[in-house]
């Protein structure tokens, strides 16, 4: 057992106190003078022109407001500019906003917005990633049926292919994954002396900034954007705040009222953002010693109407979807699919879930194909360090992957549980094993090139030190664990350090609250603002700040997908054990365990509590979360019918540390948000397989698909 | 008809004017500013708006504010100035039991439900007893270690009680 | 704004649903919902979940249970009287806080095909007391529920009582099927009784949930089990699942499939009638 570092001893929330009390104020819980609701019209077509916006007849104090008050520009600004704040004249999905009406009595806005008569004109719906790729005219974005195509290769798969002994195929299906944060999105506009002040639930808010700048067309001066407590974002408050918070701020300029805009639980399922749906073939190709010598991966993703952050998702998709293997030769390719469905986004793990999945449940199939153990089979391709990745970056910090397997596995009896024979006729015992890295920060050198994060400290004369940072507080402890990085630093104790939650108006844009960057980036830039503070200690007032800086001998070809994908990675392995009802095909999870290195832990316990929450959310992928659409329309739109796990569905979850410190994070921390979610689906579903002897090929792994199995297989 | 609508809120006798079917959600948040309890679906799904009426747990956004005429609710508000929410803080506190906080009051008005029917609960009471307080964040373990902890180490501040279940 | 009505006692209600046409309101967890789809819509609510005389328990000399029909879901749990085989299926409906408010009658009156005290009160042969002002009816549960929502009430009657035959040799078997273990509504679910004297079987009751608009029970397959236990061997276990398979009419929603309805109703029957009927 490793001495536990003193950064790493649990300090307690920050936040603790006002959540526990209930005295927190999240953004519902205000109420300014004066206030006005906001409701808004969807369309209810997937796909269709817009002839004419019908209103009945208004009482006096409600206004609508819609694209023509949008004075800047009518694009939401995320790496794609493609999607309107407001329809215009035509929708693209259903669920996609045209209007908002805004008003003193939420019940009367209601009743209006379900009175307004939309004349549509209906165009053939593209409704599937198939149907998306069959089409070969009217096509709904551009001239082909995706918004991004990539494609990479390592190597020289041709020629290995062509030496190949055997070949083993695969194709994988995902669905949708809501993220379901149990605070749906809210915002609060005002406008008080020529400046415009939202506060909400969001992750990121410069990025909201930004799109009140480009939509209200007004300088930054103009515009202040503050977070409030946040009930969860998961890469749901990612990039979507920024609609209702541009609809709030129109409605508060028209009306120079504050404008509250909550949704509704089925509004919010219905139109926000989600987890990419996906199909992923992968065929390996082996020597005849069993080894991987070429491997030829596809990846489809269905990422809605709108671009918005798929490039992205994709990106992360094709560079994780490899594994955590050496395979020398690779071809990959990816490509993201428009159709007229809501907009898919981020959610944690941000394409790494359904990559992991395939590539790990093929890692399964082709060791049977072969007969070889799937663990030995896994473990003479693991990645190590020094190794080149499968864009040919340099992985520079150590890679333990051994050691994290066999680590879960000691913690879990997996080769015990995995030899022993089945019972007949009782239920179904299955294990199964996953592995699995997260690559922290933003793709490629995207950190020096697109976010540019700075941080700032401040000393008053009292000695207490105040950090200013953007990093959203959304549950995760960033305000406690950023914190406690620049208490230690300073060598002061931790009650010493002041930090609220971001205000644009007050704080540097240390980027966005996203990618497990903020313990790895931000987490390093306060641990450079403060060791440069402590040089300067003795002033009495001393303010200091750092600027990330790409890191010597780092680069990437954003073109040719070659290089360093990710500053660092964060590894894990995950074992499942369920037992599967013979009769009703329930899947009943029995255990979860886990061994992670994510470097130095910054604080043990909410390191503990990012790895429970993120793996019952992955198991959920796993197993339970079901989100169908039907004609384009979201089937599940409640809690009830969107099920994710309740106290009684979660098992006991025991997970290790693995410690090997990163070369470039805080302490030798990595990051770790994501990664507790990457790898419990695929482990679950490896246990499912071994559990019916059928090969698993789609999540979530519900009921209904294992009876299907059980049947045809 | 009367619209009149008399109860015991936080041990203090309120009464009010209100459409009998508003719910006693909004009721708190709205007329009260009590705003511990929270909308986190407004169908009775997720428990963030649990609070207790006669000592038992509902969820309020769907409970109409006339079906506690001449009933005691008790709220997080309530609740905070006791010496069991003392304890149940220390222990949600050291099992790192809270991250976004959002379902955290209607949670904490679950362990309260519990622990006053129940002081010696097993882990898998807890978990029943939260079953309908959904957490996105946490995965449920560390809440369910601080309601354990509690009942253990809160032992003579709720009354002793033993559910013998079905 | 709906006009709420609050009764001081049964009388008073019965008085006014004589007079007017009301909505009742009981524990509210399935009202409220419909209630807030139609903000500010003019209606007359008559609220009874306070009423005394409706949350009665009792057994009476015949042996026939009494549930009051706004008795909550927790009240009939907590009761001493009531026997193990009902409250096994009210302990696994939505979750605590739910069953803190929802009311027996309140799932009986909204007649959801996936409503998890119908499968049982079928079995039970289980009779509603309907009053009205100056009168008293009693019907089977069966006629009582004619489809999804659709139940046989007059105007002005109200259901006051649910009457459940009880025999302390009931044994039974309790299978609900939901997408996760609390807070889900049934996908299927089964439920069966066996009367096992020193005799041998004396009965056998099979209802099954969520596969049909109403509750699937058939007096003539249960005679056919009982016939088939007692060793005529005429009548094979795949016989019997035929005859209920003929009978179920599963959906295909937003919860599960009607493929996946069909085959684990059947197959929890077939394991009912193999395992513990040892047909």
């Amino acid at each position: 057992m490793l001495e536990m570092k003193s950064i790493s001893v649990p300090a307690g929330r920050l936040d603790f106190s006002e959540k526990m009390t209930g005295a927190a104020k999240f953004c519902q819980d205000l109420r300014p003078h004066g206030m006005f609701y906001a409701k808004t019209l969807r369309s209810s077509k997937p796909r269709a022109k817009i002839r004419a916006v019908r209103l009945p007849l208004l009482p006096d104090n409600v206004v609508i407001v819609d694209w023509r008050d949008v004075r800047g520009k009518n694009i939401v600004p995320i790496v794609t500019d493609d999607q309107p704040f407001f329809a215009r004249d035509q929708v693209n999905y259903i669920g996609e906003p045209i209007l908002v009406a805004t008003g003193p009595n939420p019940d009367e806005l209601r009743k209006i917005i379900d009175s307004i008569q939309v004349d549509y004109e209906e165009l053939p719906a593209v409704l599937t990633i198939e149907e998306a790729l069959s089409r070969t005219s009217d096509i709904i974005y551009g001239d082909h049926p995706w918004f991004v195509s990539y494609e990479y290769l390592k190597g020289d798969p041709d020629t290995a292919i062509h030496e190949a002994a055997i070949s083993v195929e695969d194709e994988f299906h995902t669905g949708y994954q809501e993220q379901a944060y149990l605070e749906p999105q809210s915002m609060l506009a005002e406008q008080k002396d020529g400046v415009m002040t939202v506060r909400g639930s969001m992750q990121c808010p410069f990025y909201v900034e930004e799109a009140l700048m480009q939509a209200l067309g007004w300088e930054r001066t103009r515009v202040r954007v503050i977070q409030l407590p946040t009930g969860g974002g998961f890469g749901g408050k990612e990039d979507y705040p920024s609609i209702p918070a541009v609809h709030a701020a129109l409605a508060a300029i028209k009306t120079g009222r504050p404008v509250m805009l909550v949704y509704d639980r089925g509004e919010d399922i219905m139109c926000t953002t989600k987890r990419h749906p996906s199909c992923i073939r992968v065929k390996s190709h082996l020597d005849a010693n069993n080894h991987i010598i070429a491997r030829e991966i596809e990846v489809l993703s269905d990422a809605g109407a709108y671009c918005g952050l798929s490039g992205v998702v994709l990106q992360r998709m094709i560079y994780s979807v490899p594994g955590v293997y050496q395979v020398q030769n690779l071809r990959v390719s990816g490509r993201a699919c428009a159709t007229n469905k809501v907009p898919s986004g981020a959610f944690r793990g941000f394409g790494g879930p359904q990559a992991f999945f395939a590539i790990e449940m093929h890692m399964e199939h082709v060791a049977r194909e072969i007969g070889v153990d799937p663990l030995l089979f896994r473990k003479t391709h693991f990645l190590r360090q020094g190794d080149l990745t499968a864009t040919g970056g340099r992985l520079r910090s150590p890679v333990e992957l051994e050691a994290i397997t066999d680590s879960v596995c000691t913690l879990s009896d997996y080769y015990e549980k995995r030899s022993t024979p089945k019972e007949p006729g009782g239920k179904l015992r299955g294990i199964g094993f996953s592995a699995f890295f997260h690559g922290c920060g933003f793709t490629g050198a995207d950190e020096r090139d697109i976010i540019s994060a700075r941080v700032r400290l401040c000393k008053g004369e009292d000695e207490t030190v105040n950090l200013y940072v953007s990093s959203a507080e959304l549950g995760q402890g960033a305000i406690t664990t950023l914190s406690k990085i620049a208490a230690e630093t300073l060598d002061i104790p931790l009650s010493q350090v002041l930090c609220g939650y971001p205000d644009t108006g007050v704080c540097p844009n240390s980027g966005p609250t996203v990618a497990s960057r903020t313990i790895l980036v931000v987490g390093r830039l306060v641990q450079e603002a403060a060791l440069k503070m402590k040089e300067h200690w003795d002033e009495a007032f001393c303010e200091t700040e750092s600027h990330f800086r790409y890191p010597g001998g780092f680069s990437f070809d954003k073109k040719l997908h070659t290089g360093d994908a990710y500053l660092e990675y964060a590894w894990g392995a995950n074992v499942v054990e369920v037992e599967v009802d013979p009769i009703t095909y329930s899947c009943n999870i029995l255990g979860a365990w886990a061994a992670f290195d994510i470097g130095t832990p910054i604080d043990t316990t909410i390191a503990a509590g990012q790895v429970h929450g993120g793996m019952t959310q992955g198991l959920g992928y796993g197993c339970m979360e079901v989100l169908d659409m039907k004609a384009g329309r979201p089937l599940q739109c409640s809690l009830t019918d969107y099920m994710i796990p309740t106290s009684l569905d979660v098992c006991k979850i025991d997970f290790r540390f693995v410690q090997s410190e990163s070369v470039l994070g805080p302490y030798g921390a990595r990051g770790m948000g994501e990664l507790t979610l990457v790898g419990a689906a695929p482990a679950l579903a490896a246990a499912v397989e071994n559990a019916i002897g059928k090969p698993v090929t789609q999540l979530p792994v519900t009921s209904e698909y294992i009876m299907e199995l059980s049947r045809h297989g | 008809m009367d619209n009149a609508i008399c109860f015991l809120l936080n041990n203090r006798s309120v009464t009010l004017q209100a459409d009998p079917l508003r719910s006693l959600l909004d009721t708190l948040r709205e007329d009260f500013g009590l705003t511990g309890a929270k909308k986190g679906c407004g169908e009775g799904e997720c428990g963030a708006c649990a609070v207790l009426v006669d000592g038992r747990l509902v969820n309020s956004c769907i409970t109409p504010v006339i079906a506690v005429e001449g009933k005691t609710v008790f709220t997080i508000e309530g609740l905070r100035e006791t010496p069991r929410f003392q304890e149940l803080s220390r222990c949600f506190a050291q099992a790192g039991a809270v991250q976004c906080g959002f379902c955290t009051p209607g949670m904490v008005m679950a362990a309260e439900a519990l622990l006053m029917r129940n002081s010696f609960p097993t882990e898998q009471d807890i978990r029943t007893a939260l079953s309908g307080n959904l957490c996105r964040c946490t995965g449920y373990s560390a809440i369910v270690a601080a309601i354990m902890t509690a009942a253990k180490e809160g032992e003579g501040l709720w009354p002793a009680s033993f559910d013998p279940g079905i | 704004m709906a006009r709420v009505f609050r009764p001081g006692n049964l009388k008073e209600a019965l008085h006014f649903l004589d007079a007017e046409r009301a909505a009742v309101l009981a524990g509210g967890t399935d009202f409220m919902l419909k209630a807030g789809r139609y903000p500010g819509a003019e209606f007359a609510v008559l609220s009874i979940g306070h009423l005394h005389e409706l949350k009665r328990i009792a057994i009476d000399a015949a042996n026939v249970l009494s549930l009051g029909a706004v008795c909550t879901l927790s009240e009939i749990l907590e009761s001493p009287l009531v026997p193990l085989f009902l409250k096994l299926p009210i302990a696994e409906i939505g979750s605590p806080a739910i069953r803190n408010a929802a009311t027996a009658g309140g799932n009986v009156c909204n007649a959801s095909p996936a409503g998890d005290v119908l499968p049982m009160l079928y079995a039970l042969d289980a009779t509603l007391v309907l009053k009205s002002h100056g009168d008293q009816h009693e019907m089977q549960i069966r006629d009582f529920i004619q489809g999804p929502g659709l139940i046989r009430i007059a105007a002005g009657q109200m259901l006051t009582e649910i009457r459940i035959p009880l025999r302390q040799t009931w044994r039974c078997t309790w299978r609900k099927v939901g997408g996760r273990r609390a807070n889900s509504v049934s996908k299927t679910s089964f439920y069966a009784l066996i009367d096992r004297t020193s005799r041998g079987l004396g009965d056998v009751r099979i209802a099954l949930g969520a596969i049909a608009p109403t509750v699937v029970r058939s007096r003539e397959a249960e005679r056919i089990i009982l016939d088939a236990y007692r060793g005529k061997p005429s009548q094979r276990c795949t016989e019997i699942i035929a005859l209920y398979d003929a009978l179920i009419s599963p959906i295909d929603d937003s919860r599960s499939c009607r493929d996946y309805r069909r085959t684990v109703s059947l197959g929890l029957l077939e394991n009912f009638l193999t395992e513990v009927m040892r047909i």
